[in-house]
């Protein structure tokens, strides 16, 4: 067993001081495993969903709560699930999904508060934040929070509401869990504004908000310009009905397929070092590629990988 | 190690400015899976001719390391594929 373990993994007589792994026959076979595999898993997904599929540990509840913690550790009073708002936000969130696009504000102009509005939400403020490709809520509360523009919506004192919506599909062909947090205050709730406040917030506008690289936060909008936009917006409105909110397949199909190609890379970068180090206290001449070159290589592949399942926030 | 290192250090500065292209746009050309692979598949190919002509202008080159540079991109594709077909 350990003579096939270090002909397999170390520069022997037996394997013509290759590693028998490092042969082109032997890589060979794991690129056609990993193509099939990739195939298989991707039929798998399409025609069993139960069993291998994006999973899904965000829940609305602890969205909530997480949120709430975060505002009481600040000083400030919780907020209220708003059922308008977390309407709103499947809306936006099946939005993004249906049209393809990933942003406060859609390519065709819609911003949040269409959505907040044709959830018949009345609001004197109200925000968004977004958060994509995460897990797992407490993920997504700290990522929110450590981004100042979206801590600022979390922790702001004119919200006394909060609607959520986690929605799972594809967006331009990745399969993703969308997070989508909308924030608000009622006509009726809010305080009275200071009138300097108000000449602030009757400009506010998100697309100028958005363009400056800000999570979208508008402010008491004067009456006339909310029912203008009220007649324009609501015929376009349309709230989807609500996802599943947790996914559970017998396989999450992510961490399934990071971990295998993980293992295999790191088995790969670890028999390259080791060829390395073995073939230069040897001094065996060879006629090979540099080991080094492929570690280096194999290294880009796992930062890519951390790359495409990182998760995002705007 | 090192001292290969340092001997090629042009060259593998080369090879770290093309990587860190290509993680760097990786990570601006999301959402937009089409861009990404695009992008990963073009970064393994500027890969595998480094690789070819590091060793050509070293008078090194054989069939054998040309085949060897060609299987390893090909392993990181289809590993990325793996990746994009069953994870993402």
């Amino acid at each position: 067993m350990f003579k096939f373990l270090y002909h397999f993994f170390t520069p022997q007589t037996s394997n013509n001081y290759r590693a028998r792994i490092l042969h082109p026959k032997i890589i060979s076979l794991f690129i056609i495993f990993f193509f099939s595999a990739g195939v298989l898993m991707s039929v798998t997904k399409t025609n069993f969903p139960e069993v291998l599929g994006i999973s899904s540990d965000v829940s609305i509840d602890q969205l909530l709560i997480l949120t709430n913690q975060k505002r009481q550790e600040n000083g400030l009073g919780p907020l209220s699930l708003d059922e308008r708002l977390s309407q709103a936000a499947i809306g936006k969130g099946n939005d993004m999904l249906s049209k393809g696009y990933w942003a406060h504000i859609s390519p065709d102009g819609t911003t949040p508060w269409v959505f907040i509005k044709g959830a018949g939400y009345s609001y004197t403020y109200a925000g968004e934040n977004l958060a994509r490709g995460y897990t797992n809520s407490s993920d997504v509360i700290n990522a929110w929070m450590a981004s100042d523009s979206h801590k600022q919506n979390m922790l702001s004192g004119n919200y006394s509401n909060v609607g959520f919506a986690v929605v799972t599909g594809s967006l331009n062909g990745e399969e993703t869990v969308l997070v989508v947090e909308m924030l608000g205050t009622t006509v009726l709730a809010a305080t009275p504004a200071k009138p300097e406040e108000k000449s602030i917030t009757e400009v506010a506008q998100a697309s100028t908000n958005e363009s400056a690289g800000q999570v979208p936060v508008v402010n008491a909008k004067n009456k006339e310009e909310e029912s203008q936009a009220d007649s324009k917006d609501s015929k376009k409105q349309t709230i989807a009905k609500q996802p599943s909110l947790e996914v559970k397949p017998l396989i999450n199909a992510e961490t399934f397929s990071s971990n295998i190609a993980r293992i295999a890379i790191t088995i790969f970068m670890f028999v390259f070092i080791l060829d390395m180090i073995i073939i230069e206290r040897k001094k065996i001449l060879r006629f090979v590629g540099h080991n080094l070159d492929h570690v280096m290589f194999l290294g880009l592949i796992l930062a890519l990988i951390l790359v495409l399942l990182k998760g995002y926030i705007i | 190690m090192i001292k290969k290192l340092l001997k090629h250090l042009n060259y593998y500065l080369l090879l770290l400015i093309i990587f860190s292209v290509g993680v760097i746009t990786t990570v601006f050309a999301s959402p937009n899976v089409n861009l990404q692979v695009a992008i990963i598949a073009t970064t393994v190919v500027l890969y595998v001719f480094w690789g070819i002509l590091h060793h050509k202008i070293n008078h090194e080159l054989t069939r054998k390391i040309t085949v060897e540079y060609l299987l390893i991109g090909l392993l990181g594709l289809s590993i990325i594929f793996f990746i994009f077909m069953g994870g993402i």
